[in-house]
C-alpha cells in the first residue's frame, strides 16, 4: 500500500492559489499605502489651493503692475496705457550755480548761487490756472548781503477758446528768444547772453493784461497793456544804467508807478518745423507825471531760430530808444551815467549736438555778440553832450552737457574786445523742472 | 521730478481721454475716425507685453513705461486698416494728450494732439510739426534733433511727445509680432 501522492495538477493548483493569496495579500498592503499617500496629496493640494486663492485675492486688491522685469522701467499702470496722472498743483523750480574766473584778474573770481527759483502752478478748472515763480538771487538776502528775493511771475491764465487765452497779473514780456524761456536748460552758456541782459532786461516782467492767440498756421500773437519803466529812478551816479539802461529802471511791479502805462505786441511764426521767426515791440511813457517832461521808452526786437537736425542756430537784434532825454539829462550833467537816447545789440549763435547717449548730450556752441548800452545821446550842447559808448563785442565759446533734459552742466570762455579785463572762464550747473 | 501737492482724480478712460484739465481739441473717437475715415469699427484690444517683449523694447532703447496697453484696431469688414493708440505725456509741467495712428505696415499714419494744457509750447499741435512723423517706423530714429525738428520754446513738449510716439510705434510692433493684434 502506498500513501496517496498529490497529482502534479493539484500541486500546481495549490501553488497557484498560494501565490495568488500571497499576491492578493501584498496588493492589499500597497493599495492602503497608496490611498494614504493620495489622502496626503489631496490634503497638500487643498492647502496649496487655499494659499493660491489667498495670493490671488491679495493681488486683486493691489493695482495692476508691470511684470517684474529687471530691465523694464518701473511705472504706474493705473490706466490702460499707464499714462501719468495730472495733479491740480505742480511745484516747479529752476536754479543756477555759477563760477566766474576773470583770466586777467583771478582775484575777482566768484562762486554764486545765481538764482534759486521755486514756483507753483495750480489749476482751478479746465481753463483757468495761476502760475507763479519766486526767486532768490545770490543765495542770501538781508540788509548785509547782496541777495534779492523777487516775485518773478504771478499771473492767472484763462483759456477762452482753443485759439485765444488771456493772462493777467505779473508776467514775462515776450521779447527776444530768452525772456520767456530763461531756465538754464534752455540757453547755451553759463551766463545769459548780453543782448538779452543789457538791451532787453533779463527776466523782464510787467504787470497787466495780455491776450494770446495761437493759430494753426504756426502764428502766435500776443498783445497787452502793462506797467511801464520808471525814468524818475535813473541813478546818474551809478554805473547800473550803463550796464543795462532798462534793467536799471524796470519796476518789476514793486509798488510800481502806474500813471503811465505801456502797450506791447509780439508775433512769432513757427509754420515750418524747426524754424522760428518773430519780433516784438514795447512802448510806453515812463515819467509818470513826476518830471518836467514826458518821456517814452520803446524797445523792439527781431529774432530767429533754426534747428535743423543737430544744429541749433539763432540770432536776435534789439534796439531801444528813450525820448526827450535832453530835458531829463539837463539836471544830471556832471554825473557819470546820463540817460542814453538809444541803445542796441545783436548776436548770432551756433550750437551742435556733437554727442548723445540716452539722455546725455554734449553740445558745443559759439556766440558772437555786440552791444552798445549808450549808442547815442540827445544833444545837450557843446562840451555837455556825453560821447556815445564804445560798442562791446564778445565771443563766447563753450559747451552745454545735458545730464538729463532737466539738468545741465556748462563751461565756456568769454573774450571781450573792448574791456579785456572782463575776459573770463565760466562754469555752471543748472536745473529746471 | 515734480511734487504732487494735491493729486487729482484723473483716471483716463477711452471715452474721456482728456479728463479735467484741458483745452480739448479732439476726443479719441474723433481722432480715430479722422485717422481712419474708412474704418467701420474700432475694436479695443488690451495688450499685455510679456517679460521678453519688454526686454526687447528696452534693448531697442524704448522705455515701455508699462506692460499694459490699449490699442484700437481700425477695421473695415474683416480687413484691418491700422491701429490707434491714445497716450499722455508730460510736456513741461502739464499733460499732453495725443493719439497715434499706425498703418498696417507699422509706420506712423497720423498724429493728433487731443488736449494741450501748457502756457507755452502749444505749437506741437501744429500740422506742420506733426507731419514730420508720418511714415516713420521702428527703423526710424524718431528723435528730436535727429529726424524730428524741435520747436523753439517748446523743447520739452516736443521731446516728450516724440519719445511717446517712438514708444507707441515699438509697442504696436511688438504686440503684432506676438500675435496680440492679429
Amino acid at each position: 500500500m502506498h500513501a496517496a501522492r498529490p497529482s502534479p495538477r493539484k500541486t500546481l493548483l495549490a501553488l497557484s492559489l498560494a501565490f495568488i493569496a500571497s499576491a492578493a495579500s501584498a496588493q492589499t498592503a500597497t493599495e492602503t499605502e497608496l490611498a494614504r499617500k493620495l489622502d496626503q496629496l489631496a490634503a497638500e493640494l487643498a492647502a496649496v489651493k487655499a494659499q493660491l486663492a489667498q495670493i490671488q485675492k491679495e493681488r486683486a486688491a493691489q493695482p495692476a503692475a508691470a511684470p517684474a522685469v529687471a530691465a523694464a522701467p518701473a511705472a504706474p499702470a493705473a490706466t490702460s496705457s499707464a499714462a501719468p496722472s495730472q495733479p491740480a498743483t505742480v511745484l516747479t523750480s529752476y536754479g543756477e550755480i555759477n563760477y566766474n574766473r576773470p583770466t586777467r584778474a583771478s582775484e575777482n573770481a566768484q562762486a554764486d548761487v545765481r538764482r534759486f527759483v521755486l514756483g507753483y502752478q495750480h489749476r482751478f478748472d479746465a481753463k483757468t490756472k495761476v502760475v507763479t515763480e519766486l526767486e532768490v538771487e545770490h543765495a542770501v538776502s538781508s540788509a548785509d548781503d547782496p541777495g534779492e528775493v523777487e516775485v518773478e511771475q504771478a499771473y492767472v491764465e484763462h483759456q477762452f477758446t482753443p485759439t485765444w487765452a488771456a493772462r493777467a497779473g505779473l508776467f514775462l514780456i515776450p521779447a527776444g528768444l530768452l525772456n520767456e524761456n530763461h531756465e538754464p536748460t534752455s540757453f547755451y552758456g553759463v551766463e545769459r547772453n548780453f543782448v538779452e541782459t543789457a538791451i532787453i532786461p533779463s527776466t523782464w516782467r510787467e504787470g497787466g493784461v495780455q491776450i494770446v492767440g495761437a493759430f494753426d498756421n504756426g502764428l502766435t500773437v500776443q498783445g497787452g497793456i502793462t506797467t511801464s519803466f520808471d525814468l524818475t529812478k535813473w541813478d546818474a551816479t551809478s554805473t547800473e544804467g550803463r550796464e543795462s539802461p532798462l534793467g536799471s529802471i524796470h519796476q518789476e511791479m514793486a509798488l510800481a508807478k502806474a500813471r503811465d502805462l505801456a502797450v506791447f505786441g509780439a508775433v512769432n511764426w513757427r509754420g515750418v518745423p524747426g524754424l522760428l521767426l518773430g519780433g516784438s515791440l514795447f512802448t510806453g511813457n515812463a515819467t509818470h507825471g513826476q518830471a518836467t517832461t514826458q518821456s517814452r521808452v520803446t524797445l523792439w526786437d527781431l529774432h530767429a531760430r533754426w534747428t535743423p537736425g543737430r544744429w541749433d542756430l539763432s540770432s536776435v537784434y534789439s534796439r531801444g530808444t528813450i525820448s526827450n532825454t535832453a530835458a531829463l539829462n539837463a539836471t544830471l550833467v556832471g554825473n557819470p551815467t546820463l540817460i542814453p537816447k538809444s541803445f542796441d545789440g545783436w548776436y548770432v549763435q551756433g550750437a551742435y549736438k556733437a554727442w548723445s547717449h540716452e539722455d546725455y548730450a554734449l553740445s558745443p556752441f559759439v556766440r558772437w555778440e555786440q552791444f552798445n548800452t549808450a549808442r547815442s545821446f540827445d544833444d545837450l550842447g557843446p562840451g555837455l553832450t556825453p560821447e556815445a559808448a564804445r560798442t562791446e563785442r564778445v565771443v563766447t565759446v563753450g559747451a552745454n552737457f545735458q545730464v538729463t533734459p532737466q539738468i545741465v552742466v556748462k563751461a565756456d570762455y568769454q573774450r571781450f574786445r573792448e574791456n579785456k579785463d572782463l575776459n573770463r572762464v565760466n562754469l555752471g550747473l543748472g536745473w529746471s523742472f | 521730478m515734480r511734487l504732487t501737492l494735491a493729486a487729482s482724480a484723473f483716471a483716463v478712460s477711452a471715452a474721456a481721454p482728456a479728463g479735467a484739465f484741458a483745452v480739448d481739441y479732439l476726443s479719441i473717437d474723433q481722432a480715430a475716425k479722422l485717422m481712419f475715415p474708412d474704418a467701420e469699427t474700432f475694436d479695443t484690444r488690451d495688450v499685455t507685453l510679456d517679460a521678453s517683449q519688454l526686454q526687447q523694447l528696452d534693448a531697442q532703447g524704448v522705455k515701455a513705461r508699462s506692460a499694459h496697453w490699449s490699442v484700437r484696431v481700425a477695421k473695415r469688414g474683416a480687413n484691418t486698416l491700422g491701429f490707434v493708440v491714445f497716450d499722455e505725456v508730460i510736456g513741461k509741467v502739464e499733460l499732453i494728450s495725443y493719439a497715434v495712428g499706425i498703418a498696417t505696415d507699422g509706420s506712423v499714419k497720423q498724429i493728433e494732439i487731443l488736449s494741450y494744457r501748457e502756457s507755452h509750447g502749444f505749437e506741437v499741435r501744429l500740422p506742420a510739426w506733426r507731419r514730420q512723423f508720418v511714415g516713420k517706423g521702428t527703423g526710424s530714429a524718431i528723435k528730436v534733433g535727429e529726424d524730428i525738428a524741435n520747436i523753439s520754446g517748446a523743447t520739452l513738449s516736443c521731446t516728450h511727445v516724440t519719445d511717446g510716439v517712438r514708444r507707441i510705434v515699438a509697442v504696436v510692433a511688438a504686440a503684432r509680432r506676438g500675435g496680440a493684434l492679429a
